[in-house]
C-alpha cells in the first residue's frame, strides 16, 4: 500500500484568509468569534458566530466564476490555489487523470429557500438554470476540477461535523488503493445563515451566550453550546513516491483513518463508538496508543460532546490520557460544521511542523467531568510525532485520523 | 437601434461578461465566448424581462446576434 503524505495546505477561515495568518492567530490564541453580521440576528436567540471577514472572492477568481458559485466554493477556490502553490503542483506536468478531488460542504439553505420563492412567484419557467449545479453538494468538485483540469476521481462526502476529516480519510484511501497519485481534499462550509442557526438553536446545540469572548469554551465547566462558524480547509495529499519524484515539500504523513457510527441517538454522542473510531484509526496507522503525543479534539463546547469525548479518550489511553495534551481549535474559530475537521487537521499538521500546540482558549473553570490536559489558554512547545485527530458528526458519524511527523522508514 | 436591442445587450453583457462592442449584428455566441450555461441564463433572463416564452427548440436556431434580436422582437410583438 502506498504511504500518503500532505504536500500543500490552504485555508480561508475566521482566523485568517491564508495559512500564515491562520497559524499566527491560532498560536496566539486569538478568537475569530464575533457578533453575527451576515444577517440581522435581532430576533434570534443566538448572537455570535465565527464569520469569515473581509473576504472578496473577485480578488481570487473571475467575476463570472464568482457569480456562478456560492460562498463555500469561493472559499474552496481560494484555499486550493494557496495549497497548490505550497505543494508546487504544476498541472501541466501531471498526468491529469491521476489527480483527483474529494470535497465536502453543506447545503446553503437560503439559496434553496430563494429558489423555491421564485418558483412560487413566477412559475417553473423562471427557475434559476444554475440551481442544480450551483446548489449541488458536488459544486466544489465541479469547480476545482475545471479550474485545475484534474480528470481523476471526483466525488463528495458528507458526515456533517465529521465531513472535513472524512474528506482527508477518503482521499488517503483513494491514493492507497491506487486510484490516484494526488488527491485534493477540500472541505468548505458557508452555511452560516438564518435557517441553520435557527434550527440548531431550537435543538439546543448552539450557545446563546452574547459575549463573543465567552461563547466558545470547550471543556470549560460553563460551556453551553457551540458557536457556528464558516470557512474552508484544503489539503493536497500524495503518494509518498509521487511526492518524492517531483521533489514536493512533505509536511506530514496521513498515516491512518477510521470511521464508526453511534447508532444510538441523533443528538447525544456515544463514547464507546468514539473510542472505537480512535482505536481503529491508530490500528490503521500502525501506531500504538502510547505513541500519541498530541490529540486534536473535536471539542465543540457543548455539554454533551466534551464529556463524551473526554470519556472516549480515557477508554483508549487509560491513565496515560492525563498526560497527553489535547486542544480544541474550535475555542478560537468556532464550528465550521462540514469544514471544521479539515481546518483543524491543518492546525494539527502545523503543530507537528512547528513544535507548538495551539491552546484551548476561553478556558477558566475546570469541569470535574472533563479533567484532562486541554492546553488551557496558552500555546505550548512540544515535539509531536503522532497526532490523533478526532471528529464526531452530529447524528453519530465519527471519523478519526492519525497524522505523523514524516520520517523515512 | 431599438430599445429592445439595447436591453438584450444589457442582459447579455451582464451574464456573459463580454465586452459590449463584441455584440455586432453578425456576432455569434462563440464570438461572445458564451458557454451552454450562459445561453440558458440569457434566455431565462429575457423571458423574465419581456414576459415572453422562448421554446427550447427555438433556442438552437439563432445564427447570430441580429437573428436573435429579430426573434425576440417578434415574440414581444406576438404577445401584444
Amino acid at each position: 500500500m502506498q504511504r500518503v503524505v500532505v504536500t500543500g495546505m490552504g485555508t480561508v477561515c475566521p482566523l485568517g484568509l491564508n495559512i500564515e495568518e491562520f497559524w499566527t492567530n491560532l498560536v496566539a490564541g486569538k478568537s475569530g468569534v464575533g457578533l453575527i453580521s451576515r444577517f440581522d440576528a435581532t430576533n434570534y436567540p443566538v448572537k455570535v458566530a465565527a464569520e469569515v471577514r473581509n473576504f472578496d472572492p473577485t480578488k481570487h477568481m473571475d467575476l463570472k466564476i464568482a457569480e456562478r458559485t456560492q460562498r463555500d466554493v469561493h472559499f474552496a477556490i481560494t484555499a486550493t490555489k494557496e495549497a497548490i502553490a505550497q505543494a508546487r503542483l504544476d498541472m501541466t506536468k501531471e498526468q491529469s487523470e491521476r489527480v483527483g478531488i474529494i470535497s465536502s460542504n453543506m447545503l446553503n439553505h437560503r439559496y434553496v429557500a430563494e429558489g423555491w420563492e421564485i418558483l412560487q412567484k413566477k412559475g417553473p419557467r423562471r427557475a434559476d438554470p444554475l440551481f442544480f449545479t450551483k446548489g449541488a453538494p458536488s459544486s466544489i468538485c465541479l469547480q476545482l476540477g475545471m479550474l485545475l483540469g484534474a480528470r481523476g476521481p471526483s466525488t463528495s462526502v458528507n458526515s456533517l461535523c465529521a465531513s472535513g476529516a472524512d474528506t482527508i480519510g477518503n482521499a488517503m484511501n483513494f491514493i492507497r488503493l491506487g486510484y490516484a497519485d494526488v488527491m485534493i481534499a477540500a472541505a468548505s462550509d458557508a452555511s452560516l445563515g438564518e435557517m441553520a442557526i435557527a434550527a440548531l438553536s431550537v435543538l439546543g446545540a448552539l450557545t446563546k451566550e452574547p459575549d463573543p469572548d465567552k461563547a466558545s469554551r470547550p471543556f470549560d465547566l460553563n460551556r453551553n453550546g457551540f458557536v457556528y462558524g464558516e470557512g474552508c480547509g484544503v489539503l493536497i495529499l500524495e503518494s509518498l513516491e509521487h511526492a518524492k519524484k517531483r521533489g514536493a515539500p512533505i509536511l506530514a504523513e496521513v498515516a491512518g483513518a477510521a470511521w464508526t457510527f453511534d447508532a444510538h441517538d441523533t443528538t447525544a454522542p456515544h463514547p464507546d463508538t468514539e473510542a472505537m473510531a480512535m482505536k481503529l484509526a491508530l490500528q490503521n496507522a500502525g501506531a500504538k496508543p502510547e505513541e500519541v503525543d498530541y490529540i486534536n479534539a473535536h471539542g465543540t463546547s457543548t455539554k454533551l460532546n466534551d464529556v463524551s469525548e473526554t470519556k472516549a479518550v480515557k477508554m483508549v489511553f487509560g491513565d496515560r490520557a492525563y498526560k497527553i495534551p489535547i486542544s480544541a481549535h474550535k475555542s478560537m474559530f468556532g464550528h465550521m460544521v462540514t469544514a471544521g475537521g479539515a481546518v483543524e487537521s491543518i492546525g494539527a499538521i502545523l503543530a507537528i511542523n512547528n513544535g507548538i500546540i495551539p491552546p484551548t482558549i476561553h478556558y477558566d473553570t475546570p469541569d470535574p467531568e472533563c479533567d484532562l490536559d486541554y492546553v488551557p489558554n496558552i500555546a505550548r512547545q512540544a515535539e509531536i510525532n503522532v497526532c490523533l485527530k478526532e471528529s464526531f458528526g452530529l447524528g453519530g458519524q465519527n471519523c478519526c485520523l492519525v497524522f505523523k511527523r514524516f520520517k523515512e522508514i | 437601434m431599438s430599445t429592445t436591442e439595447e436591453t438584450i445587450k444589457d442582459i447579455v453583457v451582464k451574464i456573459v461578461h463580454c465586452e459590449r462592442e463584441v455584440l455586432t449584428p453578425e456576432s455569434t455566441f462563440q464570438d461572445m465566448k458564451a458557454d451552454s450555461l450562459d445561453m440558458v441564463q440569457v434566455l431565462v433572463a429575457l423571458e423574465d424581462e419581456f414576459g415572453i416564452e422562448i421554446p427550447d427548440e427555438d433556442a438552437q436556431k439563432f445564427k447570430n446576434f441580429s437573428d436573435f434580436v429579430t426573434y425576440v422582437e417578434a415574440r414581444i410583438a406576438e404577445k401584444k
